[in-house]
């Protein structure tokens, strides 16, 4: 059973090395984690706010606790054990969702800081150059199959990319040498092969996503009308209809790109970048200098979207700025 | 954790050994649950493929790319046939609502990879190769449960060249490191595994390298 325990200011719920299978909820008070930066062994102190856990990590991960809780004035606090703890964030996963990314940061920043002391951290290759290297090493390692698979990677989303005619010729000489085309792709009803089974339409639509991360928006934009004038695909049509929208936006066809997404909209109401397209016509209407309207949409925006998603952060910013 | 998946089968994909199931650098925004198979984790690093990973059957793995957006840090290849359900992100959050113990998994999954990293940081806060290469194999045997503590020989299934990717050691300095472990008989190196004769030699080892270096 979750247990209420009280401490006194200056007391301690656990030290560092400590081997503990409780889990922390702070009801009130004030409770400090002490620890040292493992990079400059700097002694750090994070204040836990009343509501948040702690000791969540080493007793999940069953090793010692790797900082010490120290108690700053009186607190009451719930400890749980491993399994009551998993039981609560399983009926509450608003709780879990913000925990995976709090720990998902947290390894990010751990995997830097390893990189970097491995000094060939000087793998700060941009992923279109890596992608293709990939490629390159496996074709020299004598692994065909996988050195298509990567280089038909690259193709797919960079088709117009820097290596592109050479990873083409790669392919190309990777398919003579040793092994028939047919063994590449893999066997099964479910199976998903590599690049070279998508349709022509999904090879025009990143062709087109391609040029429009290189701001060749012009270029893009006709891509996109093709696939939607073709009609083939309704997956890449609705994809393709809400990246014209985009093209018209940094076109700076601010009234084209409201009338664009305003009528995506109407004609897909379940489209999955719509909280998107609401972004854009407020950032269209802001460059057509409508404050208000643009207000309008981003707080539309914010009132639609997940919390924490880039899309609501861009709305807030947006929001943010007009409000100054 | 018995978990009933059959409502995700329409999300079942099938790889052949070999298969590669995603590449470093490729964007990613797909995560695997493993159903049946193995998956191997790899990294190419200075001209070479480190196996950094093998994965089990009821393992997840590409979460990373799910929740931040970022390319693929490692390729994941298929070892055997492998049986995977792919998620993407617009189900994912459906399928954490939908399936919490999914969402657990990669909690628990976090904390231990944050763990490990931290103490591969350890390692390679070491100045002297030769502790590097112990603190390696101190490493190893923490997380390898022991059935007898009186005994100190230890058995790891691994090489030299796995232990030069931890030490962040190149590998033939790690060959060298090594063989002289080997000539002072404080270890035995096989072509698929290495015994250590006495962990708490190494143990003391670096713990001693430790202390000199944070009083310099």
């Amino acid at each position: 059973m979750p247990k209420a325990v009280n401490y006194k200011s200056n007391s301690i719920v656990y030290f560092k090395g400590d081997i503990n299978e409780k889990i922390y909820i702070l009801n009130n008070g004030r409770v400090s984690l002490n620890y040292n930066d493992i990079e400059t062994g700097q002694e750090m102190h994070d204040l836990i706010k009343t509501g948040e856990f702690f000791g969540v990590k080493s007793a999940m991960g069953k090793y010692p606790r790797e900082e010490t809780a120290v108690v700053l004035q009186d607190s009451s606090m719930i400890a749980f054990s491993v399994a009551e703890f998993e039981q609560i964030v399983l009926q509450n996963t608003r709780i879990m969702i913000k925990m995976l990314k709090v720990f998902s940061n947290q390894l990010r920043r751990i995997h830097k800081q390893v990189r970097s002391l491995l000094r060939s951290g000087n793998d700060v290759t941009d992923p279109e150059t890596g992608l293709f290297n990939i490629g390159e090493y496996y074709l020299k390692a004598r692994k065909q199959k996988q050195a298509i698979y990567a280089l038909r990677r690259y193709l797919t989303y960079y088709p117009s990319g820097k290596y592109a005619s050479e990873a083409s010729g790669l392919i190309e000489s990777a398919e003579g040498g040793t092994m028939p085309v047919s063994n590449i792709s893999s066997q099964g009803t479910t199976s998903r092969t590599p690049g070279s089974d998508l349709s022509d339409t999904a090879k025009s639509y990143y062709n087109a996503v391609s040029l429009f991360s290189q701001e060749k928006f012009k270029e893009a934009l006709s891509g996109f009308k093709n696939i939607v004038e073709a009609g083939i695909d309704g997956e890449y049509e609705a994809k393709a209809n809400y990246e014209i929208g985009r093209c018209f936006y940094n076109l700076q066809n601010y009234n084209v790109c409201i009338k664009h997404f305003t009528s995506l909209i109407q004609k897909y109401p379940k489209h999955p970048d719509l909280i998107d397209a609401l972004y854009y016509v407020g950032k269209s209407h802001e460059g057509s200098g409508n404050v208000d309207k643009a207000k309008g949409f981003f707080k539309k925006v914010i009132s639609m979207a997940r919390a924490e998603s880039p899309i609501m952060r861009k709305a807030k910013k947006a929001l943010k700025g007009l409000e100054v | 954790m018995a978990l009933d998946l059959s409502m995700f089968n329409r999300f079942a994909v099938n790889f052949q050994p070999g298969d590669i199931i995603f590449c470093e650098h490729e964007p990613g925004d797909n995560f695997y649950l493993i159903q049946s198979g193995r998956v191997q984790i790899v990294k190419i690093i200075d001209d070479l493929e480190k196996i950094i990973d093998i994965l089990q059957p009821g393992e997840l793995f590409g979460e990373m790319a799910i929740l931040e957006e970022a390319p693929r840090s490692a390729s994941a290849v298929a070892l055997d046939n492998v049986k995977a359900l792919e998620f993407n992100r617009e189900n994912f959050e459906i399928l954490m609502k939908g399936t919490p113990q999914i969402a657990l998994k990669l909690l628990k999954l976090f904390t231990k990879r944050i763990y490990d990293q931290k103490r591969r940081f350890l390692i390679l806060t070491l100045d002297d190769p030769q502790a590097k290469i112990a603190d390696v194999f101190l490493m190893l045997s923490e997380s390898q449960p022991v059935s007898d503590d009186s005994v100190n020989a230890r058995t790891f299934m691994t090489t030299v060249d796995d232990i030069a990717h931890w030490a962040g050691v190149s590998p033939v300095e790690s060959k060298r490191i090594l063989s002289q472990f080997a000539s002072q008989r404080r270890l035995e190196i096989f072509p698929d595994k290495i015994i250590v004769q006495n962990i708490n030699d190494f143990a003391r080892f670096v713990s001693s390298k430790r202390r000199s270096q944070v009083s310099e």
